[in-house]
């Protein structure tokens, strides 16, 4: 820690600590072991972050939930939906309710990867090159409408959202803690957009549509944002230290072997299944894992129920498998399949003469 | 509720795993040595077949099938044991188990036809058929107890062997130990249908023993642990299971000593497991018996003649003697075609007797003419007949006394006592056939034979001292007797068994005559057909000869008699049956005649009782209204109706009574807990049961759960139906205990380790009553009675055969697949 590169950027809001140039070491984040949260401020701190969220989303608890699942889990965030129903007034909100550094960039197809990871200038003064920090140094990034960029600044994103670090001329920046990018983007099929790509896509740990708020909700959003913006009221609730150490207390949190048999079973049944060209990745388990995790911390548990998988599974799985023509021609969506395996796989747990049953054959 | 304060530090080692797909890892490397299970298995199942196998006492006479039997089984059940033993594939143990088998029985009943004593050859397969051909002889005519011949041993021995092989191919492999039960049934079945006095306590008692053994078997010593119960396997377990047992036995003991008719037999008595009760063209001895049972008048035929007095009439004459069976001798190469002139094959002096009589034979069906003795010429007759000079017996291979209506001409001698004595005293011009004795004459025979005729000077004395004998006090008409005694039937055997029991009808005491008569050295041999008939009360005009009053017969009429030879008068018919048929007057020598009657037809014909309504008016003495002999058995049908209601009784307690026994076991049991479920080694499976048992509960009250649904979402659906009530109510403590028991569930399936539940006994019991509460009566009828949980089960169970028999049709096709493609593979490569 001592030995800690400090980049001093002028303009840019970034604490000293968001980046750092120390190679990724999963145990200890960001250099340092940040505490564990206790359950009950766990509790009181999600329930704050939520009620927060709630103010402005009208409507919308389940996605302020899961995008709390996804910072706790530290993933990412991809918000898919057509324009106009709040992606980035969610995205917005969740950042401003932590109290910690966000920036934003408006992915547009002329935008250049540099843009987004930073770029080393030359200092006439200091005769150095001087490493001038991209817009993915902060702990929550914001991504508009990122299919609108093309294919190479898209994954310009892909090592620091995998990695949490930025390499720029062979040298590695490390980012923050909590480091998460919640990506808006368009449906595919609309003009001007570039789909992204299957290595990107599943990068993120989940995708929430948005959708259309119901009918009271739309009315009361009529008239609460009439006179002015929503976020001003929104204040920080949470410090950046405090969402660190919610995550150390997700990671604590005990899944046993039947819960891992199970997540494995769902990823299994669906690169078996018949009407998927693609099934889920390991990748795509190991962050189901994870956020089923966070969601059995944000219920107050310190171990994890087929619930919490089944719970988040189409939101993690959905955005990642590939139909088979002819189930698309079918009618089928990612969402339909994933609930079909779902409803169709045994939870871990014996169901009355089954057990016998496997033993027989076994 | 008080889910968390109950903890205990007990460690345990894996927690919420997930037994059905971890249990086969585990038990691999338990496989190495399966130890002393497959002795004692095989022992329990030897035991078994050989426990139901005593019940056969009865259906075969004596015990000498006994040893053959044990060595089959023994040697079985150790060729089963010994694979298992040494760790071969099921499929292997039970095709080794089938060779030793074959072996056994080759070595036991065609040694010499096979190679180096057990290797079975080409002739140890005719051997075989040979066995199996006696086998089925003896099936069809003889009525149990059978004589244990090496046929029917055979049988016995191969069909209790593959029993052997089939209840432990559902014991071991199939891993479905109650269900070997039906092999054992099997056995029994067969001693239950036959056997006047059913499967008896011997046989019932060692089925039961066995059976419980193999259960036990299976229990305790299962290698993979497939029915281990952890700590029950201790004595308290042990225990119990005896005494449950034992107090079972006990009851099926004791209670059909309390309801009357279960010490008989379930079907009609004497029957045979013979299809064609009386089948025509067989042996005319063994279908006698069944015809004078037979409740009905079959096969009427009416007759009118000239002759005067009662007429026999005569179809068939048995001449063959050998031990085991006595049949007609039909001498196809002597007979003669062309019935309309008969003519005897021997020389007879002095008078004649001539008749004509008019035959219809109406629905009777058989191959043999019944005629008039002696007939001299038959004309009427469609088809082609044939006549045997030496027994007068006309038959007909190719069509049948059905519909015939014939006149016949006899001729029989005019036979007096005085020219019977006068007759040559050893007989010329007759075959030996009639004087040969099978070898193995029974001592009795003979002896009592001799000890009759030793004051009489000639045959014909001799003659009338044996029917005398058999006609005194001594001896009753029965036809009941044979059957309940065990000598039904016809062979020399038999005939011992009569001269001791001295008891039987006609057949009996026509050959009992028979064979005396001959080893007196009188020719002798027995006619088979109708004794004398009733009026119908009309009258027949015969051409030429008047109008004669019509008889007629049927099969309750059928009878045998013996027909001794005197030189010079040829065949002449005695009459030794008691009360049955008419005394000849040449027969009914004065100083004998005093007991003799001759009106006492059918005075002692239990099951037979004659149609009063349709019986016209009846001859003097014939057929007294049978009022003292009740028609038919009544105890099969009380038997039946007492098993029923037992059963009835049995089978709609079991699902409750199973249903209940699964939910106490569940519940209650003591902390360190077996490992029903969970890992072995888990400190504690308590949750596990009590949640078992909560969807079970459920299931039972209709609130069905699915494989697919999570504990929390099943949860949620039982509080959110109507079955439990609504929150806030009366119910409000069933919720509670539903959300306690799910999350003690969850806790100790997925939560960290080292978490031990309180006891689930009180709450389930809240959640039962809060469900019995809610439910209609009809709910709770079906709950307690037919709990659908339970039933899901059994017909889970019942599907296992099926399920078993896919998996290895799917493992067949998989094989199958592989070796083709394997030799593809060797096939030289196509450029």
């Amino acid at each position: 820690m001592e030995s800690k590169r400090q980049v001093t950027v002028e303009p840019s809001p970034l604490h000293d600590q968001a980046y750092s140039e120390r190679p990724h070491d999963g145990a200890a984040l960001n250099g340092h072991k940040p505490q564990v949260m206790d359950a009950d401020r766990f509790h009181d701190a999600s329930e704050r972050i939520l009620a927060s969220i709630g103010q402005v989303i009208d409507g919308k608890a389940d996605a302020a939930k899961l995008a709390l699942t996804v910072l706790l889990a530290q993933g990412h965030l991809l918000l898919e939906d057509v324009p106009g129903v709040g992606k980035t007034l969610l995205a917005k909100t969740l950042a401003r309710t932590v109290d910690c550094t966000v920036s934003r960039i408006q992915f547009t197809p002329d935008l250049l990867p540099s843009d987004v990871t930073g770029v080393s200038i030359y200092n006439q003064s200091s005769r150095q090159f001087e490493f001038r920090p991209g817009a993915v140094f902060a702990n929550i990034v914001i991504g508009d409408e990122i299919n609108r960029a093309s294919a190479k600044t898209q994954s310009a994103l892909l090592e620091c959202m995998e990695e949490h670090q930025v390499t720029v001329d062979g040298r590695s920046y490390q980012l923050g803690l909590p480091f998460m990018v919640v990506a808006t983007q368009n449906p595919i099929e609309m003009e001007g957009t570039y789909p992204l790509p299957e290595a990107q896509r599943d990068r993120f740990m989940a995708r929430i549509s948005m959708g259309y708020p119901d009918k009271d909700a739309e009315i009361e959003m009529l008239e609460t944002h009439q006179a002015s913006s929503p976020l001003v009221n929104v204040t920080p609730v949470v410090t950046a230290n405090d969402v660190a150490a919610m995550i150390a207390a997700v990671q604590q949190v005990y899944v046993s072997t039947a819960i891992k048999e199970y997540t494995v079973a769902i990823g299994r049944a669906t690169r078996d299944s018949a009407r998927l060209r693609l099934g889920a990745s390991p990748r795509s388990l190991l962050q189901l894992l994870r956020a089923a995790k966070a969601t059995a911390a944000l219920d107050g548990r310190d171990f994890v129920l087929p619930d919490d998988v089944v719970d988040v599974a189409e939101s993690v799985l959905a955005h990642r498998i590939i139909l088979d023509r002819k189930a698309t021609s079918s009618g089928d969506t990612p969402q339909s399949i994933i609930r079909g395996i779902l409803a169709s796989l045994p939870v871990a747990q014996e169901t009355p003469g089954q057990g016998r049953r496997d033993r027989h054959t076994a | 509720m008080t889910a968390t304060s109950h903890r205990s530090p007990e460690p345990a080692t894996q927690p919420g795993g997930k037994p059905g797909q971890d249990q086969p890892r585990r038990t691999q490397p338990r496989r190495p040595g399966p130890g002393l299970y497959p002795w004692v298995m095989a022992g329990s199942i030897a035991v078994a077949v050989l426990g139901a196998a005593l019940s056969l006492n009865g259906v075969l006479r004596g015990w000498a099938w006994f040893m053959p039997l044990i060595t089959t089984v023994v040697v079985v059940s150790l060729a089963l044991a010994g694979l298992r033993a040494l760790g071969a594939r099921p499929i292997l143990a039970t095709l080794g188990s089938l060779a030793s088998l074959t072996g056994v029985l080759s070595f036991i009943f065609c040694r010499q036809d096979s190679l180096a004593g057990f290797i079975p050859t080409p002739g140890t397969l005719t051997a075989v058929g040979r066995l199996i051909k006696r086998a089925g002889e003896t099936v069809v005519s003889e009525s149990a107890p059978v004589a244990p011949n090496a046929g029917i041993v055979f049988v016995m021995c191969a069909c209790l062997g593959l029993l052997v092989i089939l209840v432990d191919a559902l014991a071991v492999p199939l891993a479905m130990p109650a269900a070997s039960g039906i092999g054992l049934i099997a056995i029994m079945v067969v001693p239950a249908t036959i056997k006047p006095q059913s499967v008896g306590m011997p046989g019932f008692l060692g089925a039961a023993v066995g059976y419980l053994l193999i259960l036990g078997c299976s229990h305790w010593f299962a290698p993979d642990a497939r029915f281990q119960t952890g700590t029950g396997r201790g004595s308290g377990q042990f225990r119990r299971s005896v005494v449950t047992g034992g107090l079972a036995l006990a009851l099926a003991m004791v209670v059909p000593l309390a309801i009357p008719g279960f010490e008989t037999g379930t079907f009609p008595q004497g029957s045979r497991l013979s299809p064609w009760g009386t089948s025509n063209g067989l042996n005319p001895m063994i279908t006698l018996g069944n015809s004078l049972r037979s409740p009905i008048g079959s096969g009427r035929i009416t007759y009118a003649t000239s002759s005067g007095s009662a007429l026999y009439l005569r179809s068939v004459t048995i001449d063959h003697f050998d031990g085991e069976t006595w049949a007609p001798d039909d001498r196809a190469a002597q007979r003669r075609t062309g019935a309309d002139r008969i003519e005897t094959g021997y020389s007879v002096q002095g008078d004649v007797v001539n008749a004509v009589t008019s035959v219809n034979a109406g629905l009777f069906t058989s191959p043999y003419l019944p005629v008039p003795f002696a007939p001299a010429s038959v004309n009427g007759l469609n088809g082609n007949w044939t006549w045997d000079p030496q027994t007068l017996s006309i038959m007909s291979s190719e069509t049948t006394t059905r519909a015939q209506r014939y006149v016949v001409f006899s001729a029989a001698p005019k036979v007096t006592a005085k020219a019977l004595a006068q007759a040559a005293p050893t007989p010329k011009g007759i075959s030996d056939d009639f004087l040969r004795i099978p070898n193995g004459l029974p001592e009795i025979v003979r002896q009592t034979a001799d000890a009759v005729t030793r004051p009489a000077a000639n045959n014909y004395a001799k003659a009338l001292a044996i029917q005398k004998y058999l006609r005194s006090g001594e001896f009753t008409y029965s036809l009941q007797a044979p059957v309940q005694n065990g000598y039904d039937g016809n062979g020399l055997s038999v005939l011992a068994d009569f001269l001791a029991v001295k008891s039987g009808y006609c057949v009996h005491f026509a050959s009992a005559m028979a064979v005396m008569a001959r080893a007196e050295g009188i020719p002798s041999r027995i006619a088979v057909g109708y004794a004398p008939g009733r009026l119908t009360g009309e009258s027949v005009a015969l051409v030429g000869q008047g109008s004669f009053p019509e008889y007629e017969v049927d099969a309750r009429d059928a009878h045998a008699w013996p027909e001794l030879y005197f030189e010079g008068l040829g065949w002449v018919p005695f009459e030794p049956t008691p009360s049955r048929g008419v005394v000849p007057e040449y027969a009914s020598e004065s100083s004998t005649a005093g007991n003799l009657s001759t009106n006492a037809d059918e005075k002692d014909v239990p099951t037979t009782q004659a149609p009063p309504a349709t019986a016209p008016v009846p001859l003097p003495g014939v057929d007294t209204p049978a009022t003292t002999t009740a028609s038919v058995n009544p105890y099969p049908a009380m038997i039946a109706i007492a098993a029923g209601v037992l059963l009835l009784i049995g089978f709609l307690c079991s699902p409750r009574l199973s249903r209940s026994m699964l939910r106490r076991r569940r519940l209650n049991r003591k902390p360190p807990g077996d490992s029903h479920d969970g890992p072995p080694g888990s400190a504690d499976a308590a949750p596990q049961l009590a949640w078992d048992e909560l969807q079970d509960l459920a299931t039972d009250y209709g609130v069905e759960s699915t494989p697919s649904e999570t504990p929390r979402h099943f949860s949620a659906k039982l509080r959110s139906s109507p079955a439990l009530g609504e929150v806030g109510g009366m119910d409000d403590a069933a919720h509670a205990a539903v959300a306690s028991l799910t999350s003690d569930f969850e806790r100790q399936r997925y939560g960290r380790p080292a978490e031990t539940a309180p006891a689930a006994a009180t709450r389930i019991a809240v959640v039962r009553e809060s469900l019995r509460n809610n439910a209609t009566w009809l709910v709770r009828f079906r709950a307690d009675w037919l709990p659908p949980s339970m039933m899901r089960r059994w017909v889970h169970a019942l599907g296992a055969p099926f399920r078993a028999v896919g998996a290895l049709g799917k493992w067949l096709g998989w094989k199958v697949a592989r070796v083709w493609r394997a030799l593809r593979g060797l096939l030289p490569e196509r450029r």
